[in-house]
C-alpha cells in the first residue's frame, strides 16, 4: 500500500513551490509560500495584460510583488468555513544562490482566524505545478500535495491548533531539563571547574562573586553565539575550557583568598564557557518560534546544575569542615590537584 | 453526510493537464558553453519550474553532430538538467518522462478535450455514453528543444524516437519571423494524421497559430513574430489501468526577428 502511496507520489510533476500553515491559540494564522521569484513575477505580469520579462534582480522583483499585489490576492484563497479572509501580506526576495537557480519569493499571509471557524481550507492558482502544503502542528507536521488552483480539503481547525502555551511550557520543561544535565551529570568538566571556584575559599562572598562574574560571562556568550553574532570552533573553544579548569585548580593551590584579578579571569572563562554551551544547545536545536525561551530556561538550567553541583560539595564537605584547620590541607588542596590533573588530561585529550 | 457533503464542496480539481516544455538558459550557444536547461510546466509558456526528478525520466538527453549523450544534472534540483556544448550545428534537446496521473472531474475533462482538440476521444465519450464520468489519465511529456550553435546551416531537426514527437521540417535557426515552419507530428515514429498542432509565442501567448495535421502528419505553422515559440501537440488513447492515456509533445526555440537579420 505505502509502496503504491510513493509511486503515485513519484509520479507527480512536483515543482519547486512549497506552502506551510501554522495556526495559534490566539486565534492568529501564519501562512507562507516560498517559490520562484521570476517565475511568479513573469505570471502575476501576464496576468495584467503586459508581456512577459524575465526578472532576476532581486529588489526589483520585490517591487514587481509588491506592485500586483491585488493581481496576486485573486488566485490565492485563505478560507475558514464558508468565509474567505483577506490576508495581510509580506514579501521577501532572496537573490538566487548560483547564476543558473533562481531567486526565492517568500510571501507571508497572516491574519486573525474568525470567531467561530472550525475549519480551514488553501487554495493557491499561481502554480501549475503540484506543490506541497505543510501544516504545522503539535507532534508531526502534516503535509497534503495539491495541484496549482486546486483548493486543499477543508482542515478541522481544533486538530491543526498549536497550542502556545502547552507549546511554551513544554519548551521552558525540555530546555530547564537540558541545561541541567549539562552540567549534572554530563558536564564533568563544567562540574570541576565549578568545584574549583567553590575551593578556593570558604567564605560566601567569595563563592558568590566567583559564581556571579561566571553566569554573567556565560549568559553573555551563549546568548551572542545563539543569536549568531560571536562563532567560535568548538577545537578552540573545548581545549580552552580544560586549560581554564586547570588554571582555577592550580591556582587554589597558591591563592587562599579572592583577589581582584580571580574575578576577573572567571568572568573570562565564563565567556568561554559560554561558547561551549552554546555549541551543546546548537546540537540540540533550537525551536524557532521559542527562541528566547529556550535560551533563557536552557540558561537557568546551566544555572540550576552549578548551583547543584556547590550546594553538593556544601552539605558533603564544607559546611561540616571549612572552619576545620585541616580543611585546606585534606580538602582543598588534594581535590585541587585532582581536578588540576583531570583538566591537564582533557586539555591535551581535546587538543590531540 | 454533511460533512461529506462539504468536503465535496470544497474540493475543487485543477484546470486540466497543463503544457510542459524545456527552456535552456539560451537558445543561442558557444561550442563549449556549459548551458543549464530547465523543465516548466504551465500555460502559454508561462510556467513553473519542475526540479530533476530520476522517478519521472525516461530519456532526458541531447543529439548533436555527434550522436547522442545524456543530459546530466543533480537530482531535485533547478535547473533540471546541463549541457555542454561540444559540437557546433543544431542541439536537439529531449526529455520524455514516465507517466503521471492525474483524476479529473467530467466537465474538466471535456473542456479539456476541446481545447486541445481531441475530438475523437470526445466522440469516443460520446459513444460510450461517457460524458458525465470522472477520468483517470496518465499522461507522458515528450518535450524537445532546438539550441543553435554557430551557424545555422542546413542542419535540421532529428528524430529522437519519442512515442509523440514534433518535428521541425525546416531549421527554425535559419528562418527569420514571418516566414512559416513545416512541422512532422509522429506517434510510434509514424505520421499522426489529423492532430492539433498549436504554435505559442512567448512574448503574445493569446495569438495562438494551429492546423490540423494532413495525411503525412504535417502541419505549416506561419511564425508571425519572433522570440520564444513552443509547437505543441497532445495525443490521447484509452488506456489499461486508467482510462485514458495521453502523449504530449512540444518543440521550443527561439525565432528571430527579420530586422534584426538584416542588422547582421
Amino acid at each position: 500500500m505505502i509502496v503504491v502511496l510513493l509511486a503515485l507520489l513519484q509520479a507527480h510533476e512536483i515543482g519547486t513551490s512549497r506552502v506551510s500553515a501554522q495556526f495559534h491559540a490566539d486565534r492568529t494564522y501564519v501562512v507562507e509560500i516560498v517559490t520562484d521569484a521570476t517565475a511568479l513575477v513573469e505570471k502575476l505580469e501576464a496576468g495584467s495584460g503586459r508581456p512577459p520579462l524575465s526578472v532576476s534582480e532581486p529588489d526589483r522583483l520585490l517591487q514587481m510583488l509588491r506592485a500586483a499585489e491585488e493581481q496576486f490576492r485573486k488566485k490565492v484563497t485563505v478560507r475558514f468555513d464558508t468565509t474567505n479572509v483577506r490576508p495581510n501580506l509580506e514579501y521577501k526576495v532572496v537573490a538566487a544562490i548560483n547564476a543558473v537557480s533562481a531567486p526565492a519569493a517568500t510571501i507571508r499571509l497572516t491574519g486573525q482566524i474568525p470567531d467561530g471557524a472550525q475549519q480551514f481550507a488553501w487554495s493557491y492558482g499561481w502554480t501549475y505545478a503540484t506543490y506541497a502544503l505543510t501544516i504545522h502542528k503539535a507532534g508531526d507536521p502534516e503535509t497534503v500535495w495539491l495541484e496549482g488552483d486546486q483548493r486543499s480539503k477543508p482542515l478541522a481547525l481544533a486538530s491543526i491548533t498549536t497550542v502556545t502555551t502547552t507549546n511554551r511550557m513544554a519548551t521552558i520543561g525540555r530546555y530547564l531539563v537540558l541545561g541541567f544535565t549539562h552540567i549534572v551529570p554530563l558536564g564533568l568538566d563544567h562540574m570541576l571547574f565549578v568545584l574549583g571556584i567553590y575551593l578556593l575559599s570558604n567564605r560566601a562572598r567569595s563563592v558568590l562573586l566567583q559564581v556571579s562574574a561566571f553566569t554573567i560571562a556565560h549568559s553573555i556568550t551563549l546568548g551572542l553565539s545563539m543569536y549568531g553574532i560571536v562563532s567560535a570552533s568548538p577545537r578552540v573553544v573545548e581545549p580552552m575550557i580544560a586549560i581554564s579548569i586547570a588554571y582555577v585548580a592550580i591556582e587554589n593551590l597558591f591563592l587562599k583568598d579572592l583577589k581582584p584579578w580571580r574575578i576577573a579571569l572567571v568572568f573570562a572563562f565564563g565567556l568561554l564557557h559560554g561558547l561551549g554551551f552554546a555549541g551543546a544547545l546548537q546540537e540540540v536545536g533550537m525551536p524557532r518560534a521559542e527562541f528566547l525561551t529556550a535560551l533563557l530556561t536552557f540558561n537557568i538550567g546551566v544555572e540550576a546544575g552549578q548551583l547543584a553541583v556547590i550546594g553538593a560539595a556544601f552539605l558533603l564537605f564544607g559546611w561540616q569542615y571549612s572552619e576545620r584547620s585541616w580543611y585546606r590541607q585534606r580538602i582543598v588542596v588534594p581535590a585541587s590537584v585532582a581536578i588540576a590533573v583531570c583538566a591537564v588530561y582533557w586539555t591535551i585529550e581535546r587538543i590531540a | 453526510m454533511k460533512t461529506t457533503l462539504l468536503t465535496l464542496l470544497f474540493v475543487t480539481a485543477p484546470l486540466f493537464a497543463h503544457d510542459m516544455w524545456m527552456e535552456p538558459a539560451s537558445f543561442f550557444a558557444e561550442s563549449g558553453q556549459l548551458l543549464s536547461i530547465r523543465l516548466k510546466v504551465g500555460q502559454n509558456l508561462l510556467g513553473d519550474p519542475l526540479p530533476r526528478s530520476a522517478g519521472l525520466i525516461n530519456e532526458f538527453i541531447v543529439e548533436d553532430g555527434s550522436g547522442r549523450r545524456p543530459i546530466i544534472g543533480r537530482e531535485g534540483s533547478d535547473p533540471a538538467g546541463y549541457l555542454r556544448i561540444s559540437n557546433p550545428g543544431l542541439q536537439v534537446i529531449g526529455y520524455y518522462s514516465k507517466p503521471s496521473s492525474v483524476d479529473l472531474p467530467a466537465e474538466k475533462f471535456n473542456e479539456y478535450l476541446k481545447e486541445e482538440g481531441l475530438d475523437a476521444i470526445a466522440a469516443l465519450r460520446a459513444r460510450r455514453k461517457e460524458m458525465g464520468n470522472e477520468v483517470k489519465e496518465l499522461f507522458s511529456r515528450c518535450a524537445k528543444s532546438l539550441v543553435s550553435s554557430g551557424s545555422p546551416g542546413t542542419t535540421a531537426d532529428r528524430i529522437l524516437g519519442f512515442p509523440l514527437e514534433l518535428v521541425a521540417e525546416r531549421n527554425p535557426y535559419a528562418m527569420t519571423a514571418g516566414e512559416s515552419l513545416p512541422v512532422q507530428l509522429l506517434h510510434e515514429k509514424r505520421p499522426l494524421v489529423g492532430a492539433l498542432v498549436i504554435a505559442v509565442n512567448r512574448m503574445n501567448p493569446a495569438l495562438k497559430q494551429s492546423a490540423r495535421t494532413d495525411k503525412n502528419g504535417r502541419v505549416k505553422l506561419k511564425l508571425g513574430s519572433g522570440g520564444m515559440w513552443m509547437i505543441k501537440a497532445v495525443h490521447m488513447t484509452p488506456a489499461q489501468g486508467a482510462d485514458y492515456q495521453s502523449l504530449w509533445a512540444s518543440l521550443t526555440f527561439e525565432l528571430r526577428d527579420a530586422a534584426a537579420v538584416s542588422k547582421k
